[in-house]
């Protein structure tokens, strides 16, 4: 499973994060900057660069709904049932909840336009909707992460029990076909 | 069309008997389930495929939301035909994010009959709604009730009379509360297994929000 990335590119995780799980996140909002960075390049240049194309391309289609999964069908239930009042994670998860749900219809809308300029071998400058549809796509995925990072790892950090910290682990594994990160170790 | 389930079902059971020559004969000899796993009706969620069982390994009882009503003949026939006769050890609660069911619940808008099947989880969220509506994500909202409604079954289960016998004679009989996701095919453990009437106590005094 693992991929292929140019040198220079999107980073591939390292797979030995499953078993420490909430770095795995940390790491994986690492690649979510690159992944912004990278496109905001894209955005400013009409120069045809089909392998970094293809690289934003897969982690749009592959990576980010798995991680949209990860946060909302595990993360979040699990720090819901093990928050305190005094955290007042609620709020917060609602924002993030409700920001995850327009991060999938706003990728689709840059994935349109990367799949556009593949097909016609231009960079995304050369499209006049490009500057509507990037730029503000990376500005709402880096605050998203900027305020995962800050309040809700910290408190997943506090909150997560060995326990939880493992099963979260195995479960991250599964759900990318990536085998029992404890398997050896237990 | 309907011809080819007959058509798969002859393929099953023949591949089936070219793998274990003897698997029918088994089957047929006996059942004796160590599970009874409650589930959701939805398509999507199949019992015994999802936690890897055989056919005889899973007593399964499915409706709309996972309910485990007090008072539906159906469900608690089924109860008592697994905890007295095939003696399980294990009921499974199971519910799924995004449940149709539960969705339809919290939610205004007319079905019919099946409005009056799932008044239990209306009434749970409207006894819950300060909480529910501080979650502005109606989605999010929908998944904190699937695992409420989860709990809310497992309390009604371990406080059934059927279950209560059980325990007073010393049956080994352990109630969990599951939530799986089609997103993904996982389950998730919502740690609210009680094996003892003292548990279901603890249980119902668990807060059912950080700040309750």
């Amino acid at each position: 499973m693992e991929r292929d990335y140019r040198d220079g590119a999107i980073e591939a995780m390292p797979t030995e994060l499953l078993r420490e799980p909430l770095v795995w996140f940390f790491a994986e909002h690492y690649r979510h900057r690159s992944v912004c960075k990278r496109l905001r390049e894209l955005a400013k240049t009409v120069a045809f660069d089909e392998d970094a194309l293809r690289d934003v391309l897969r982690f749009l289609d592959s990576d980010l709904p798995l991680h949209i999964i990860d946060e909302e069908d595990d993360l979040f239930p699990l720090l819901r049932r093990r928050c305190e009042a005094d955290d007042q994670i609620e709020k917060v998860l609602g924002m993030l909840s409700g920001e995850h749900a327009s991060d999938l219809h706003d990728a689709s809308a840059v994935k349109s336009l990367i799949v556009l300029a593949l097909n016609d071998h231009r960079g995304p400058a050369g499209y006049a909707e490009a500057p509507q549809i990037i730029p503000p796509f990376c500005r709402s995925q880096e605050r998203h992460i900027a305020v995962e990072n800050a309040v809700v790892l910290p408190i997943a950090r506090a909150r997560l029990s060995e326990t939880d910290l493992r099963s979260l682990g195995r479960r991250l594994a599964a759900r990318r076909g990536l085998p029992d990160p404890f398997a050896e170790a237990s | 069309m309907i011809e080819s389930l007959l058509d798969n079902n002859m393929n099953w059971a023949s591949a089936r008997v070219r793998a274990d020559p003897k698997y029918f004969q088994r089957l047929s000899a006996q059942q004796s389930p160590e599970y009874l796993w409650i589930g959701c009706s939805d398509s999507r969620v199949p019992a015994n495929e999802i936690v890897g069982l055989d056919p005889g390994e899973l007593f399964v009882h499915r409706n709309v939301a996972n309910l485990a009503p007090p008072r539906d003949v159906n469900f608690l026939s089924v109860l008592q035909y697994s905890t007295e006769i095939l003696k399980v050890r294990h009921v499974i609660v199971c519910g799924h994010y995004g449940c149709g069911g539960v969705r339809s619940a919290i939610d205004t808008k007319r079905l019919g009959l099946i409005d009056h099947w799932l008044q239990p989880i209306s009434d749970m969220a409207h006894r819950h709604k300060s909480h529910l509506h501080a979650i502005t994500d109606f989605d999010t909202r929908v998944n904190v009730m699937c695992e409420l409604n989860v709990r809310a079954q497992v309390e009604y289960i371990g406080r059934n009379p059927f279950v209560t016998d059980a325990w007073r004679k010393g049956q080994s009989l352990a109630i969990h509360g599951w939530i799986y996701s089609i997103r993904d095919g996982l389950l998730r453990n919502l740690d609210l297994t009680i094996k003892r009437p003292k548990e279901v106590d603890a249980l119902s005094a668990r807060p059912w929000f950080a700040n309750d």
